[in-house]
């Protein structure tokens, strides 16, 4: 039995989160500051401007796929004004589907002084505490290099149970292929990291993360991982489910990893 | 123009000049972002400590000769007195580590996840080391600096109609004047020099200057071709046509006045340093923040970004000057600007006056006045790929 949060037009979630969206590299700072003062979630990319051809759409519809989470219970987007990527066209593409969004530009806010201040305020006028109702089918994430036999147990737990998976493995670094499951609406990861990576969460999904008993980096880090790879498909699962209903992961209550934004081609 | 001003900063072992002296906390994997910020914010000697954040984990792709000339070059700029490097532990972060070593001898302490055995110690670790070199940095003292000292990048962002000319000539009037004095200027953004190549390929000192700078610019569109894009539809920027450029020919026709009319003394591939003084081009793109990354780690140590749409960016070891291109914009976003040009349209001054102007507040700045996007905390920071992430 988990219970999730009712997170308006974007479902039901594990957690419930206010997302200060920069939709360029040059409102990445403001959003930040704001993401602290009002207790939201934010991170800086390079993107927005300076970008052609697929990118465009590409980082747009990346967007949307943030700021429409499961685990979003709203968005607010911050532009700059003069950017190729326009803030308030990347707002109505969300605003479509997920109506709790709205738009604050710095260069008609008097400044930055002034695009906090209204910015703070659009993020508290957003705000609210979600109802919690039960949550019967989460979709999980499973990224990077399970061992096979643990994996296909583990699949059989979530489907047993009437939850589903989704497999990310394009990449070797657990990040990329964070964004991924974002695009796939996941409420929670496991991660099975690369031997040379660190254990690495994601602001806005819960994420497990497994050791890879070969790799020295991970025996190093043990006590960073929250299992290991001889976990046994019981515990794992009792994981997920304690995770869903709210116990922070390692890598979330430590706030590690960071969203990163897939791009096609050179920017210009 | 009144050239009594004197030039004060930190020498460096490798020759060059700092007009800051930070200590740089350069994270090498975007795991370590959350963790390096914490000690920046929290350490007792914060006000001198600078770092970025990135979105880089490890991965050795095309661009990684590109991407280790970018950190290995950021991590010794001259306005940096000591570097910490945080990684996870691998052979390709040694070898940016290597690099920096090689360019500059500095302390460079380099310290990994997989030493300290967890996150939480190597936060102590950091901190400590933070705390073991401050003494040395916090007691470095400022002397005068020859004009050479100077290695001035060039940048404009959020252009408009009034940019070509207001601040940008007024810009170039402050250049020319330091590059006489034996100063470096590097102009970039390739894309914006695109249709205004040949006027500044006529001002190079050799045919050979010359023709690479009509090459660059060539090598430039047909990377982007390649991709099978027209540069000249995706340019000028949505917010550059609002600002009443109509094309990518004339946007760049103004861009080129940032470097006066001084004769050009090389072609700089992105993050590649200048080894005499003089008039510069460098291969960059016109992204704002991959510019001024590029600019960091070339060691140049001024950047003066005029703008007319307003933009708050800055670089996280580069003091960056903002000129306002028009009145109005300077008057709407007061603590985004340093400067105003925007009095040229205005009538109420002239280019030559609006240039002196910008050559005393460089001085000003290198001597530790601060800028408006010192002060506003900015310290953006972006890899430059030649190449996307989704191959």
């Amino acid at each position: 039995m988990i219970t999730g949060y009712r997170n308006n037009s974007r479902g039901v979630g594990v957690r419930s989160y206010q997302l200060i969206l920069p939709s360029v590299v040059c409102s990445t700072h403001l959003a930040r500051k704001v993401a602290d003062q009002v207790g939201a979630i934010s991170f800086a990319h390079q993107h927005g401007c300076g970008i052609i051809g697929p990118d465009v759409s590409g980082v747009n519809e990346f967007f949307v796929a943030l700021a429409g989470h499961p685990n979003v219970q709203s968005t607010v987007v911050l532009g700059l004004g003069c950017e190729t990527l326009q803030g308030n066209e990347v707002t109505e593409s969300i605003t479509k589907d997920y109506p709790e969004t709205e738009y604050v530009v710095i260069q008609e806010s008097a400044g930055m002084a002034g695009a906090l201040d209204s910015s703070i305020a659009t993020a508290k006028s957003l705000q609210g505490d979600a109802e919690r109702v039960p949550l019967n089918a989460l979709v999980i994430g499973i990224e990077g290099f399970p061992n096979p036999e643990l994996l296909q147990q583990i699949t059989e737990d979530i489907q047993g149970a009437g939850h589903s998976v989704v497999v990310a493995n394009r990449y070797k670094e657990s990040s990329r292929n964070f964004g991924d499951l974002v695009r796939a609406k996941c409420h929670l990861i496991l991660s099975f990291p690369d031997p040379q990576q660190p254990p690495s969460g994601y602001p806005l999904i819960p994420v497990i993360t497994i050791a890879n008993a070969e790799s020295p980096l991970h025996l190093a880090l043990v006590q960073e991982f929250d299992c290991q790879s001889n976990v046994n498909r019981k515990d794992l699962f009792q994981k997920i489910l304690d995770v869903a209903n709210g116990e922070q992961s390692k890598s979330e209550a430590k706030k590690i990893g960071d969203i990163v934004v897939p791009r096609m081609v050179r920017s210009v | 123009m009144n050239i009594d001003s004197q030039l004060t900063g930190f020498e460096r072992t490798n020759g060059r000049w700092g007009f800051r002296n930070y200590i740089l906390l350069l994270p090498l994997h975007n795991a370590l972002n959350q963790l390096v910020d914490e000690v920046r914010t929290s350490h007792p000697a914060s006000p001198i400590i600078t770092s970025v954040s990135h979105d880089w984990s490890g991965e050795v792709d095309r661009d990684w000769e590109r991407i280790r000339r970018v950190f290995s070059g950021f991590a010794v700029n001259p306005n940096v007195g000591a570097t910490i490097i945080v990684g996870i532990g691998t052979g390709d972060e040694e070898s940016i580590v290597n690099a920096a070593r090689s360019r500059r001898n500095m302390p460079i302490n380099y310290l990994t996840l997989k030493d300290a055995g967890g996150f939480e110690k190597l936060r102590e670790r950091i901190a400590q080391s933070v705390s073991e070199i401050f003494p040395s940095i916090s007691q470095t003292v400022r002397t005068p600096a020859p004009w050479s000292a100077l290695v001035l990048g060039l940048e404009c962002g959020g252009s408009d109609a009034y940019s070509g000319i207001t601040a940008n000539p007024a810009l170039g009037v402050a250049s020319d004047k330091f590059v006489e004095l034996g100063a470096t200027s590097i102009l970039a953004e390739t894309m914006e020099i695109l249709g205004a190549e040949h006027l500044l390929a006529a001002r190079a000192k050799s045919p050979e200057v010359g023709q690479a700078i009509i090459d660059v610019v060539a090598r430039y569109e047909q990377s982007i071709t390649y991709e099978g894009i027209d540069i000249r539809g995706a340019q000028p920027s949505r917010g550059n046509i609002e600002g009443g450029l109509t094309t990518l020919e004339e946007k760049s026709l103004g861009a080129a006045k940032k470097a006066g009319n001084a004769p050009f003394t090389g072609v700089l591939d992105y993050a590649h340093l200048p080894t005499e003084p003089g008039l510069y081009f460098m291969d960059t793109p016109g992204h704002d923040i991959e510019q001024l990354t590029g600019f960091a780690a070339a060691d140049v140590n001024i950047t003066v970004f005029t703008t007319g749409r307003g933009t708050p960016t800055g670089s996280a070891v580069i003091p960056t000057i903002k000129v306002a291109t028009n009145t109005e914009m300077a008057l709407s976003l007061p603590d985004l600007i340093d400067l105003n040009a925007g009095t040229i349209a205005d009538g109420t001054e002239t280019v030559a006056e609006v240039g002196d102007r910008i050559f005393q507040e460089i001085i000003q700045v290198a001597n530790g006045k601060l800028t408006a996007a010192e002060v506003g905390g900015h310290r953006e920071f972006n890899l430059s790929r030649l190449y996307g992430s989704t191959q």
